[in-house]
C-alpha cells in the first residue's frame, strides 16, 4: 500500500512540474503577447507554439507512463467546503481561488463536461447514430474526395517548391570565370576578335592578324601613308549594315589615293 | 577670363577636378541567366521606370607604335543613335593595386568627335588593331555605370548576320569615371557588386596575369 502511495507522489510531482512549465510558457507567450505585440515576429511566436506543443507531449508521455497510476481510478473528494477566506489556498493558486466555497468547488473538481456542452454533445451523437449507412458512406466518400484534392494541391506546390528550391541550392552555375577572362582579353586587347590570318595571302591583311604592334614594322622603313593603307583593307569591307561605317571607309579612299 | 584655355587644363588637372579616372571591376554572365540579371539590376539600379536601356555600341581599337609600349585609341559609336557623335577614348594601363583596393583604376579620357576621327587617325599613322560590336543593356545606380554586353567580333569578309559571337557570355561592366583621388566611390561599388553575387562576380581582373596566361 505504502509502495503505492509513493509512486503515486512521484507521478503527481512529475506532472505538476510538467503542468507548471506549460504554465510558464503559455503566461510569458500572453505577456509577449500583450507587451510586445507591436515588435514581436512570427518566428518567435512560431517557436513559442513549438515549445508548447513539445511540453504537451512530454506531459502525455508523463500520462501514459507505466509507473504512472491510473489516475482515473483514483476520487478526489471534498471533505469540507468553506465561506472563509483561505490565505493558504490564495497562496498556493497564485492568488486565483480566495476560497474552497459551494461556488467554485464543483468548477475545479469537474470531471465531466458542463452541462450544456455535453447536451449538444449528446445531439451531435444521436445525428450520427441516426444516418443510414448509405448516407454516411457518401458523407465519407465526399469528404474523401475533398481531403485527396486538397492533398494533390498541397503536394503538387510541395514538389514545386522542392524542384524549385533544388535546383536554387544545386551547382547551378550562373556565371563561368573562364568566360569573363576571355571578353574581358578581347575587349581589352583584342585576343580572339583580330581578323584571321588568311592562307597564302601576305597581304594588309595579313599584318592585321598578327598583329601586336610593336613587333617591328613590317617591311623596313614604313612611311606614315603605308599603314593607312593597310589600313584600307579591312574598312572596306566592314559588314554591310553598318552603313556610316562604309561611308567613313569610302571617304578615305580619296585621301589616300 | 583671360587665361588660356591650356591653362585653364592645366589648372583643373592640378586640381584634380577632371574626372580621369576610371574605377573598374569586370565580370560575366553565361545567356542562360541573363535575365536574372537584368532582373536584379532593374530592382537594384535608378533608372527603373524607364526600363534597361539598350545600347548597340562599335568599337574600334586603333594603335600607334610608339615607344616603348604601343598606344591604344579606342573610338566608339552608338549604332542605334547615328545622330550621336563618335566617341575618342584613351584608357590607360589599368593599376591591380594590393588586395585593400577594391577595384581596378585606370586613367580614361574621353571626348566627343565627328565620324571622320577614324580618316584623321589613319592619317596620323594608327591603324586599327582589331574591332568588335558590343550589343546590350546600360544601368545608371548614382555615379555607377552598368553595362551588361554581349560582344560580337564583326566579320569584314562577310555580311552582318554572319557575326560571331565570341563567348556563351555577357560580358557585365561596373564603372565609375572620377576625379582623381577620389577612393570612397570604389566602396561603393564593392558593395554593390557584393548584392549581384552569387549571380555575377564583379572582381578585379588582373590584366597582366590575363596577358601572360592561358589563353
Amino acid at each position: 500500500m505504502q509502495r503505492e502511495e509513493k509512486q503515486l507522489d512521484l507521478a503527481l510531482d512529475a506532472i505538476i512540474t510538467r503542468v507548471n512549465d506549460l504554465k510558464q510558457s503559455i503566461s510569458n507567450m500572453i505577456v509577449k503577447l500583450e507587451m510586445e505585440h507591436e515588435t514581436l515576429n512570427w518566428p518567435t511566436f512560431l517557436d513559442n507554439f513549438a515549445l508548447m506543443s513539445g511540453q504537451l507531449t512530454a506531459l502525455t508521455k508523463v500520462l501514459t507512463h507505466d509507473k504512472c497510476p491510473a489516475l482515473r481510478n483514483l476520487a478526489v473528494l471534498p471533505i469540507q467546503l468553506s465561506q472563509e477566506r483561505d490565505t493558504e489556498l490564495l497562496r498556493i493558486t497564485e492568488q486565483r481561488v480566495p476560497q474552497f466555497s459551494h461556488d467554485l468547488a464543483p468548477d475545479y473538481l469537474r470531471t465531466k463536461l458542463e452541462p450544456d456542452v455535453e447536451q449538444r454533445m449528446m445531439q451531435l451523437e444521436i445525428k450520427a447514430g441516426n444516418m443510414t449507412f448509405d448516407m454516411a458512406q457518401k458523407q465519407v466518400s465526399a469528404f474523401n474526395k475533398v481531403m485527396n484534392h486538397v492533398w494533390d494541391i498541397v503536394s503538387k506546390a510541395r514538389e514545386e517548391w522542392e524542384s524549385e528550391s533544388g535546383s536554387r541550392t544545386g551547382p547551378q552555375q550562373t556565371t563561368s570565370i573562364g568566360d569573363t577572362h576571355l571578353l574581358v582579353s578581347a575587349v581589352s586587347a583584342g585576343k580572339s576578335l583580330k581578323m584571321p590570318v588568311p592562307q597564302g595571302q601576305p597581304g594588309p591583311q595579313g599584318m592585321m592578324g598578327q598583329g601586336r604592334p610593336g613587333s617591328g614594322p613590317p617591311g623596313g622603313p614604313v612611311g606614315m601613308i603605308n599603314p593607312g593603307q593597310q589600313q584600307m583593307g579591312p574598312m572596306g569591307k566592314v559588314p554591310s549594315g553598318i552603313k556610316t561605317n562604309i561611308k567613313a571607309a569610302s571617304q578615305i579612299h580619296p585621301y589616300n589615293r | 577670363m583671360a587665361q588660356p584655355l591650356s591653362t585653364a587644363i592645366d589648372t583643373a588637372f592640378k586640381s584634380n577636378i577632371v574626372p580621369d579616372q576610371e574605377y573598374l571591376l569586370q565580370g560575366s554572365i553565361l545567356d542562360t541567366s541573363v535575365e536574372h540579371l537584368l532582373h536584379r539590376l532593374r530592382g537594384l539600379c535608378d533608372n527603373v521606370d524607364s526600363g534597361p536601356e539598350q545600347f548597340q555600341d562599335h568599337e574600334m581599337c586603333f594603335t600607334i607604335r610608339t615607344t616603348p609600349t604601343p598606344l591604344s585609341l579606342r573610338v566608339r559609336r552608338a549604332l542605334d543613335h547615328t545622330d550621336m557623335p563618335w566617341q575618342l577614348r584613351y584608357i590607360g594601363q589599368p593599376e591591380y593595386g594590393d588586395a585593400k583596393r577594391p577595384t581596378i583604376i585606370r586613367s580614361s579620357i574621353d571626348i566627343g568627335c565627328s565620324a571622320s576621327v577614324v580618316e584623321f587617325l589613319t592619317e596620323l599613322g594608327c591603324r586599327m588593331d582589331f574591332e568588335y560590336l558590343a550589343r546590350g543593356y546600360m544601368f545608371r545606380k548614382g555615379r555607377m555605370k552598368i553595362t551588361v554586353a554581349k560582344i560580337v567580333k564583326t566579320n569584314p569578309n562577310k555580311s552582318q548576320d554572319s557575326m560571331q559571337l565570341i563567348s556563351e557570355s555577357y560580358l557585365v561592366e561596373l564603372s565609375v569615371l572620377a576625379p582623381r583621388g577620389q577612393d570612397a566611390i570604389a566602396e561603393d561599388m564593392r558593395s554593390f557588386a557584393e548584392q549581384l553575387r552569387p549571380l555575377v562576380n564583379l572582381d578585379k581582373v588582373d590584366y597582366k596575369r590575363l596577358a601572360h596566361g592561358p589563353p
